[in-house]
């Protein structure tokens, strides 16, 4: 496993694009401690690394296709009624080729 | 006359003898939403509200929520109508579609007046992370303690007795809980069998629509109003939809019901422990065979910090449309990276963030073996342990919190080793997709605590059978903070 410190913090919040102050980092430091000894722990559980991992509650499989019914999409106009920047139908973002 | 705290059967016999009319509710509901004092609004809908009231399909009178007026935690899409999750990253955000749970109840006739503070982006269990400040739980005068998280505003609105009925989410517990706090009835289905379309997604292997009643008549009733396949949500369910209520009355004659050691063991509240015991007693009395179950007590403990790796990865990438350019509270930058970093440091409280770089930590490549994928690992052997007990119990039933709502003043959101098992446990409902409900039990200092019950994937009829037998025992239900005890 990486090394927790606060640069590989940091790097996971840049990833995550927004950052972090001093005071968060430090503080999710003390929580990582937390975590990583919780995990240790589940680590020794018997048989654990040989369980399949469960990625939902059950499964769910379906073979049902949708009726390939007509229906009308989202009104541009709609769709962009929540952008802050809107010109001529498209959101405006800052010039890229400067 | 008030009609807001009492329950669903209580308005619509109202209704029906033209005692009230769902004006006058509405308008009940609305005055009492603008005098509440307990943080538990993000907005009130009083102009739609009393405009769908005017719309109201009179043929649809003997649905139980005709002109029933109901609020709805703000992580459900509202078309319309401000929606924000309590982050500063959604202000001003009006969505343009409703959530399926929320256009079902409107169907059947309820009327929204509000949407619900709750903790940011549901990703907090004690009512004091939303933007707008600590939710308090009204049955607690003096303002000190929290009401439960993350479904705080829902929670409190239920208990002020504004409205009979709430939508709330619940990931962990967070509708479970807070109904253990607040003298609720909160109930979570089977995951896949109430769809989740228009519902902000939090950690979408856990998520479930949750919500709240005065009892659990009501919850069997609003189960049969919002349960059935949604063809926009991949995981909805395509098994039949009893009638829930059908077999509340059935008794517990015979019924099987484990109660778990390790589960008991960590609860050192003897008032908690007494008031459940007496209900236990009671179940024996109907009927009911009630044993004590072991499982692995390190399972027990390997819950909550298997919930935190998992819900903390899935919201990272659940999360990451909210960046301000298409939806949101866009801050201005350089370059458009420049305009997300900025939008999403600003937006995001640090809570929030603290949890999503937990989640991004544990699905870097290097990391993965020793956190997600062993945290996943360990979810199967979690729900295979219960999955055991279901073999041979119909249900399992446990104190729903080791204590009454804990003081604002030392909780908090910070992860921490205290009550590793007993405030945390629920989350093995959501792990294993189980129903589950939690009802009122008992007092201490005139403060409510709750139990809860979970049954096996899509038995809600039963478990609302033996809820409601657990409710009869204890005669409590219907219950109001502002009439006090």
């Amino acid at each position: 496993m990486k090394n927790i410190n606060k640069e590989t913090l940091k790097m996971a919040a840049n990833k995550l694009m927004f950052d972090m102050s001093e005071e968060q980092y430090n503080h999710l430091l003390n929580e990582f401690d937390v975590i990583v000894s919780q995990m240790n722990l589940i680590g020794k559980i018997e048989g654990v690394d040989n369980a399949t991992p469960m990625t939902f509650p059950f499964d769910v499989t379906s073979t049902k296709l949708r009726e390939d019914v007509a229906t009308t999409p989202l009104d541009r106009d709609v769709a962009l009624r929540n952008a802050k920047d809107v010109v001529d139908g498209q959101i405006r973002l800052p010039r890229v080729v400067k | 006359m008030e009609y807001m705290n009492k329950s669903l059967t209580q308005i619509h016999n109202a209704l029906i003898k033209g005692e009230v009319t769902p004006l006058e509710l509405v308008k009940e509901a609305i005055e009492k939403a603008k005098k509440d004092d307990n943080n538990a609004f993000e907005y009130i809908c009083e102009k739609e509200a009393l405009e769908a009231v005017k719309k109201l399909d009179e043929s649809n009178k003997d649905s139980l929520l005709w002109g029933v007026p109901v609020v709805i935690k703000d992580n459900y899409s509202t078309k319309d109508i401000p929606t924000t999750a309590s982050s500063n990253i959604l202000n001003g955000y009006v969505p343009v579609f409703s959530a399926e749970a929320v256009i079902r109840l409107e169907k059947a006739g309820a009327i929204v007046i509000a949407k619900t503070t709750m903790d940011e982006l549901a990703m907090g269990g004690s009512g004091t992370t939303g933007h707008l400040g600590v939710t308090y739980n009204p049955w607690d005068k003096s303002k000190t303690r929290i009401v439960g998280g993350s479904s705080c505003g829902s929670a409190a609105a239920m208990a002020s007795g504004i409205v009979p009925i709430a939508l709330g989410s619940d990931t962990g517990d967070s509708v479970r809980k807070p109904a253990s706090y607040a003298a609720l009835v909160g109930f979570k289905p089977t995951w896949g069998r109430i769809s989740r379309f228009g519902l902000f997604p939090f950690a979408t292997s856990l998520d479930h629509v949750g919500y709240f009643s005065r009892n659990v008549y009501d919850s069997a009733y609003l189960l049969n109003v919002l349960a059935g396949h949604d063809d926009k949500d991949f995981s909805s369910s395509f098994k039949e939809v009893n009638d829930y209520t059908s077999k509340i009355n059935e008794g517990v004659i015979n019924k099987r019901i484990a109660v778990i050691k390790g589960i008991i063991d960590s609860i050192k509240d003897k008032t908690v422990l007494a008031s459940f015991d007496e209900s236990i007693n009671y179940l024996k009395k109907q009927g009911a065979t009630v044993d004590v179950v072991e499982i692995d007590i390190n399972l027990l403990k390997s819950i909550f910090p298997t919930y935190v790796i998992i819900s903390c990865a899935e919201a990272t990438s659940n999360n990451a449309n909210l960046d301000g350019i298409k939806f949101g509270n866009r801050i201005e930058g350089e370059s458009f990276e420049e305009v997300m970093m900025n939008t999403r440091t600003n937006g995001f409280s640090p809570l929030i963030k603290r949890r999503f770089v937990i989640g991004s930590f544990s699905l870097m490549r290097e990391n993965q073996d020793e956190l997600f994928v062993r945290a996943q690992k360990c979810r199967r052997m979690i729900v295979d342990a219960f999955n055991k007990v279901f073999e041979k119990y119909d249900a399992i039933y446990c104190p729903a919190s080791p204590s009454i709502a804990p003081l604002i003043k030392g909780s908090s959101d910070t992860l921490s080793d205290e009550y590793l098992i007993a405030d945390n446990y629920m989350a093995f409902g959501n792990m294993g997709g189980y129903p589950s409900i939690t009802l009122p039990i008992g007092f201490e200092n005139n403060m409510p605590f709750g139990a809860n019950l979970t049954c096996k994937p899509f038995d809600e009829a039963n478990l609302f059978s033996i809820a409601n037998e657990i409710e009869k025992g204890t005669g409590l239900k219907d219950l109001v903070a502002k009439e006090g005890r």
